[in-house]
């Protein structure tokens, strides 16, 4: 029987990049594979997902419908990747991306987990564009049956160009990929419970005499145009980030005069301006 | 504290839409909820929409809506209102659905005055498949399909509003807005809606809208390129309005 393994995570947070390394050093290791990139009909902003398969014999379908391994690297994958779970499904994820509630929605389906917190390590000790080779870290533990040194040689061959312009990234990718490692084969299932995080509280109302101006951040894209068309330049960007990872914008309100021209400008209906009494 | 700031005629949930951060599409999308909302049609209209960027809206609106492929939406929507002429038929199809593959259908149904609202975007380019020539480009601009710029051998940029409004009657409402400008768009569409329901025959609305990612333009750029550039070949305004 082949693994089949999905991974799931928004586009950009190198989902592909993981289930290419994976596929290219099973052929490697004399196994055959299969790899399925997916995503859906939108240029930016959609899940993104990788069908695998590894195994000693031909595999004749790229797509499944139960996979052994899944992984979710990021919030929005949750529901992709609920129907893919079977009761013997290893589930890793993401315990620093992930959040509590989406979590609980799938709590019943998940019988063996594993959480790596690889964008908050990422951050803290690398970069957090390597979260994801610290996931490939976690799943590499689990194919047993293909040596370390031969994914720690795809890896440098997939960032060959990248690290003959900046050497400091082969450094960033082997200590994450490392780490990875390290998180999983300490991972203990009864110490550590089914969790992720709590979102962090945003503040969406702003209010003066007169004016309240509410944005929504489970809308906000962060495209910036509210932005460039205030009137008064009582907008910019802030640190609070919408539900794509983009930076949300916030209103100096002392400046703010109530027009409603961000309002009118924003595609994605994520700014109301009212006049109070 | 506000609730939310949708159109009440938005599918809540469909929402976040699947349109790209930017998009001057999803804007004329939610300026035309706004006219639904402010017209009262949402139980008695049929929203119609075609493949491309346009097709990412068949959930946007809480009405019920059908879908076809390749510019052939009009005639699907005159097919409908011919059948239920009570429905209040809008169409939803984007440059390359209007003016390419699907022309002849825009012409014809022009041609016969059908009496539906026709709203096409003009994002000067092929916006879901990655940006390529698109009939509406500009003489110069850069495209996937045209990396040198579109030159003499792709011809002149066309315009759409100018030739239907050559060969429609005198009840026809014919327009081009610019999905930057809330107001003025949002009168177009309640305009052009009118003319359907009061039975005066075909309504047509073109919409200039941002494309950032395949313009790959900021914010400031791509309401730049829109409103300078565009409308210097494209102006903005109604160019056949019937007399009540």
């Amino acid at each position: 029987m082949p693994t089949k393994i999905i991974l799931a995570g928004e586009g950009g947070q190198g989902v592909q990049t993981v289930a290419k390394i994976i596929t290219i050093t099973a052929q490697r290791s004399g196994r055959n594979s299969s790899y399925l990139p997916g995503f859906g009909v939108e240029q930016r902003g959609g899940v993104s997902l990788a069908y695998l398969q590894i195994s000693s014999k031909p595999i004749t379908y790229p797509r499944f419908t139960k996979a052994d391994i899944v992984v979710a690297f990021c919030d929005r994958a949750i529901p992709t990747i609920k129907d893919f779970l079977s009761r013997d499904t290893l589930f890793i994820y993401d315990s620093s991306a992930i959040s509590d509630k989406s979590l609980e929605k799938i709590k019943n389906l998940v019988s063996n987990y594993l959480a790596i917190p690889a964008l908050a390590l990422a951050k803290e000790k690398l970069s957090s564009k390597v979260a994801n080779v610290v996931l490939l870290g976690g799943i590499i533990t689990h194919l047993k049956e293909i040596n370390y040194q031969e994914f720690e040689k795809t890896l440098l061959e997939e960032f060959a160009t990248k690290i003959e312009k900046n050497p400091e990234i082969k450094d960033l990718n082997l200590g994450a990929l490392k780490a990875g490692i390290e998180i999983a084969e300490k991972f203990n299932k009864e110490e550590t419970p089914f969790s992720g995080i709590e979102p962090p509280e945003i503040k969406t109302n702003f209010t003066k005499e007169g004016i309240s101006w509410t944005r929504f951040p489970e809308y906000c894209k962060g495209c910036g145009l509210c932005i460039v068309r205030c009137p008064t330049k009582a907008l910019q960007f802030s640190k609070d980030s919408g539900f794509l990872g983009n930076p949300m914008p916030i209103v100096d309100m002392e400046k703010c005069l109530g027009c409603k021209t961000c309002e009118l400008i924003c595609p994605d209906a994520a700014i109301k301006v009212e006049k109070t009494p | 504290m506000p609730e939310t700031a949708l159109p009440k005629s938005w599918n809540k949930e469909s929402k976040p839409h699947k349109f790209c951060p930017g998009c001057g599409q999803a804007l004329a999308l939610k300026i035309l909820g706004a006219a639904i909302d402010e017209l009262q049609i949402q139980e008695k209209m049929i929203y119609a929409t075609d493949i491309g960027c346009s097709l990412l809206s068949w959930s946007m609106f809480d009405v019920d809506t059908i879908q076809t492929h390749h510019g052939r939406t009009l005639p699907l929507s005159v097919g409908f209102k011919k059948a239920k002429p009570e429905a209040i038929v809008l169409s939803f199809t984007g440059d390359g659905g209007g003016y390419a593959i699907g022309a002849q259908h825009l012409l014809n149904t022009a041609m016969r005055n059908d009496p539906i609202t026709v709203i096409l975007i003009n994002n000067a380019n092929y916006a879901m498949t990655g940006g390529q020539l698109a009939p509406t480009t500009l003489m110069g601009q850069k495209t996937t399909t045209a990396p040198g710029g579109r030159g003499v051998v792709q011809g002149k940029p066309f315009k759409g509003p100018e030739m239907l409004a050559q060969i429609t009657n005198e009840d026809a409402y014919i327009a081009r807005g610019i999905s930057s400008n809330y107001k003025q768009l949002l009168e177009m569409y309640k305009k052009a809606i009118n003319n359907q329901i009061e039975g005066r025959g075909f309504s047509f609305v073109e919409v200039i809208a941002m494309c950032p990612v395949n313009w790959h333009t900021n914010a400031q750029e791509s309401l730049d390129f829109s409103e300078k550039e565009m409308t210097k070949i494209y102006p903005i305004g109604e160019i056949k309005c019937p007399q009540k």
